[in-house]
């Protein structure tokens, strides 16, 4: 009975030779065809990379033309001395710091008549009492033609104070094309006395700050915001001094270090990603005032105003006794503190101080175009540097760390930043302020590819770690595929044989 | 010929390098380190003008409550020392505080009295719960982060930054895990690190890490200016310091225990140097052995301070407009403030490795190469022995 129910295996339809045939054949061109599927699934996209015209940069340094011209008719017989003077003066610097000067290209003549275009110009005058300066134009007073050289080279010296002569280099904030200044007044605690309520901020900034701010704007773009607050402890005890009746209370330079308590004070918000440059006015609470920095002989010194490098400035305001226990600073009482905060904003964004004496023609301009240029050129110097380093480290990189991705658009953004960086080495660039944008351009460029999401590369993974991931899931499918295609071959084989013995 | 003559001149060679060897280290160490110490400045001042600090708890789960203890001890001490809040990443699962196992809900305790609340009322966690992955932490420190992440989730540091990277959890040779679901090795560390240097993202970097064979971690890098710390060497475990009841967990691990107890005496001023802490580590009382890797680094660890990683700003300059009362404290620090490394960095880089060969104890460089080429000749002299004898 069961015999009769079963069937010939041979007749069954899946049975039959060349339907398992088909079926298994299926199953292989499925693996075949998935295999370059794999392939570009699972492999990284490193697309190349001008890598030859960016190592042809590494010789290359950005060279600023800088030409000085001496008016031949007012200092008449000192021309010649002048011009060799300058020169002299001008390669000594070079030797002492060629970080500050090695990029310019310092050419000094005199001229006749009307000064050429692009040029800094200097003249003596007989009637002046110090030096002016107006534009790009220098004149200084007979009397003080020895001092020309000093006075120009100064001038054309980036990161200088003017007194002691001395660079604020370490004091400069990095440079970005974007910086948020935070005004912030600070009651160190308004419940114990005196409290300052309110300030003529807005009307102060637009008086000290917002004329240099305008004027580099060609370097940055700020956005300004400022607040209040009535509650700022500070973390230390000042040191108290005491000389009979008056009592001080000191801050030390190691107090300096410490005065901002970030822990408790709230100075700026995180709204964006920009770098903040901070602008503190402290007003100390009754029971540490009056508040002064003490020298290293620890005796108050006039100054009340620090700066903290690349953070911001911060002014001491101790209020007078006679203030009324709700105080609005008016604008006599800010001008001095505004005025600190000016100077301590061009400390921070780099811009040189004029020598000691020399004014400018134009008091609407608190910049004279010898600062803004002299301070281009150092910007525009140390983005070049920093955008060829970056696309160096890019190539470095990508070379270094096999697994790294590189798309289409990192690329296009190194090309871009090349592009510039060329045209900025490729020219003369007698207007700072176009070498400037070049240079920042190219910089942004090479930063956003650096900092492009898609190259972060993937994570370390050794052979055996990919053997571990692709047993478990291949050898399960890949075993049965092998063992009928071995089955399959040896039957065809069989076949075979069998045919030809039968014929 | 005369073997016996032969082998008595081998063995008195090999006699002489080895007690030269032992004899002249401390000697000619000490006198190296004098030569190269002479000149140095009592306490320079550093580079740097801010500070940041990554630090990364890795685990999550209640039973590794000590874990986020020790990521929030560290994260209180930095702020203590000055590091603002904006300036501090803290990665951290976060499910210790408010876990219902916890029996005091909100509170998270270092210490088996509960004297103090790490979490406290004023904590900012950066990198929360499953936001604490590998590739999130990469991106951090690379900078690699898409448009929309918020200034919180940045590191914003420039040439001119000292970071401090503090990383917990369970680990092994050369890898942490991170949240039991992957890990990072080593090489990943290392390579972020080296990115970060050719972008000039840091001025200096202090990592510390504590987890089993931790030491291991910072084995791999090869990025300059790397102070590396880690709690325990190869094929060893870093265990917890203490277990409380009524929290019912172990509350904190030994080798964080005591660098924060170390570090609690130290305040914002302080003038501890690194080479204090290090030389702070009690192998018995931790109960593994702390490693330090400073042939990265190229500033002598005497003469690196604490603060330089935990505090807050190096430097401050008071202007005036007077130029009688300059105040002239400030002119000698700006100048070391400049540039430090490159006006000495040839002493100090020699000094970094003698002074590392004081923790190796593998000699001087001069005994090393003494002891190489003695090697050498009582092979080249064995061989010569040979072919004679063959020959004849």
């Amino acid at each position: 009975m069961s015999g009769h129910s079963l069937k010939d295996p041979s007749t069954l339809l899946f049975q039959k030779q060349w339907i398992r045939r088909w079926i298994f054949g299926s199953y292989m061109a499925l693996v075949l065809l998935g295999l370059p599927l794999w392939w570009r699934t699972t492999s990284i996209e490193r697309l190349s990379l001008p890598t030859l015209r960016i190592d042809s940069l590494g010789g290359k340094e950005l060279h600023l033309p800088l030409s000085v011209a001496i008016d031949a008719a007012s200092t008449g017989t000192l021309s010649d001395s002048l011009v060799h003077r300058l020169r002299s003066t001008f390669e000594s610097r070079k030797e002492q710091a060629p970080n500050l000067y090695s990029h310019l290209e310092f050419s000094v003549d005199s001229f006749q008549g009307a000064a050429p275009p692009d040029t800094y110009s200097v003249s003596l005058s007989e009637d002046a009492q110090f030096p002016i300066i107006q534009n790009k134009h220098l004149s200084v007073p007979i009397h003080q033609a020895s001092k020309v050289p000093d006075l120009l080279i100064s001038l054309l010296t980036p990161y200088e104070t003017a007194s002691p002569p001395g660079t604020f280099r370490h004091l400069v904030a990095k440079y970005s094309p974007r910086y948020r200044l935070s005004f912030t007044l600070l009651n160190e605690d308004a419940a114990a006395g005196k409290v300052v309520v309110g300030w003529d901020v807005a009307k102060m900034i637009s008086r000290w700050i917002a004329p240099i701010l305008e004027q580099t704007s060609e370097l940055h773009n700020f956005t300004i915001e400022s607040q209040i607050r009535f509650y700022a402890p500070l973390a230390f005890e000042p040191r108290i001094l005491s000389n009979g009746e008056d009592m001080v209370h000191g801050l030390t330079q190691e107090h300096l270090k410490v005065f901002v308590n970030p822990a408790e004070w709230t100075l700026a918000s995180g709204v964006s990603n920009d770098p903040v440059l901070h602008f503190v006015l402290f007003v100390p609470s009754d029971s540490h005032s009056p508040l002064r920095i003490l020298n290293d002989a620890s005796q108050p010194i006039f100054s009340d105003v620090f700066v903290l490098p690349q953070w911001g400035g911060i002014v001491l305001l101790n209020l007078p006794t006679d203030v009324p226990p709700k105080h609005h600073l008016t604008e006599t009482e800010l001008d001095h503190v505004f005025s600190s905060f000016q100077t301590q904003l061009r400390r921070l964004i780099g811009v040189s101080d004029l020598p000691p004496g020399v004014q400018s023609a134009d008091p609407d301009r608190p910049l004279t175009d010898f600062q803004l240029d002299t301070l281009y050129r150092q910007r525009a110097f140390e983005n070049a540097g920093s955008s060829k380093e970056t696309l160096q480290s890019i190539i470095k990189l990508v070379h270094q760390i096999p697994n790294m991705p590189v798309g289409q658009d990192v690329r296009d953004d190194v090309r871009g930043a090349l592009s510039a960086l060329e045209v900025l080495y490729a020219g003369v660039w007698r207007v700072p302020a176009s070498a400037l944008q070049h240079s920042s351009r190219s910089l942004a460029l090479a930063s956003r590819a650096f900092f492009n999401p898609g190259m972060l590369a993937l994570l370390y993974f050794p052979a055996e770690h990919k053997y571990a991931v692709y047993t478990p899931l291949f050898a399960p499918v890949a075993v049965p595929l092998v063992v009928t295609l071995l089955r399959e071959v040896s039957a065809w084989r069989k076949d075979r044989r069998e045919k030809r013995s039968a014929t | 010929m005369h073997p016996f003559p032969f082998s008595t001149l081998v063995f008195f060679l090999c006699l002489a390098l080895h007690v030269e060897s032992t004899n002249t280290d401390t000697a000619r160490e000490a006198a190296v380190h004098h030569f190269f110490t002479r000149n140095a400045p009592a306490v320079p001042e550093s580079a740097h003008t801010n500070n940041w600090a990554v630090l990364v708890c890795a685990s999550r789960y209640w039973f590794n409550y000590r874990h986020m203890a020790n990521a929030l001890g560290m994260y209180r001490t930095v702020k203590r020392l000055g590091i603002p809040d904006s300036n501090i990443i803290l990665m951290l699962a976060d499910d210790a505080a408010c876990n219902s196992r916890n029996h005091f809900p909100g509170c998270v305790f270092a210490n088996r009295g509960h004297a103090l609340d790490l979490y406290g009322e004023n904590i900012e966690v950066d990198y929360r719960g499953y936001e604490v992955t590998v590739e999130n932490f990469i991106r951090l420190l690379t900078g690699r982060v898409e448009p929309s992440v918020p200034r919180s989730k940045r590191l914003l540091t420039d040439d001119r930054s000292n970071i401090f990277v503090y990383m917990t959890g369970h680990g092994g040779d050369e890898f942490l895990k991170f949240q039991d679901s992957e890990e990072i090795s080593a090489f990943d560390i290392a390579d972020a690190f080296e990115q970060m240097w050719q972008k000039k993202r840091y001025n200096e970097i202090f990592f510390m890490i504590d987890t089993c064979q931790a030491n291991t971690m910072y084995s791999k890098f090869y990025s300059p200016n790397i102070l590396a710390t880690g709690s325990s060497q190869l094929g060893e475990n870093s265990y917890s310091y203490e277990n409380d009841e009524d929290v019912g967990v172990s509350v904190i691990d030994s080798y964080t225990h005591f660098v924060l107890e170390y570090l609690e005496g130290i305040n914002k001023t302080g003038t501890t140097s690194m080479k204090d802490l290090f030389d702070n580590y009690d192998p018995v009382a931790i109960r593994s052995h702390p490693g330090v890797r400073s042939d990265l680094f190229h500033r002598p660890l005497e003469q690196t301070l604490i603060t330089d990683f935990f505090g807050g700003v190096a430097h401050a300059e008071v202007i005036t407009d007077r130029p009688t009362e300059h105040y002239s404290h400030t002119q000698g620090s700006s100048d070391a403030a400049i540039d430090p490394m490159e006006k000495d960095s040839r002493p100090v880089h020699e000094l970094a490795e003698v002074l590392q060969t004081f923790s190796d104890g593998t000699g001087n460089p001069v005994t090393r190469l003494l002891r190489a080429w003695g090697s050498v000749s009582i092979i080249g002299l064995l061989i010569a022995r040979a072919i004679f004898k063959t020959k004849r």
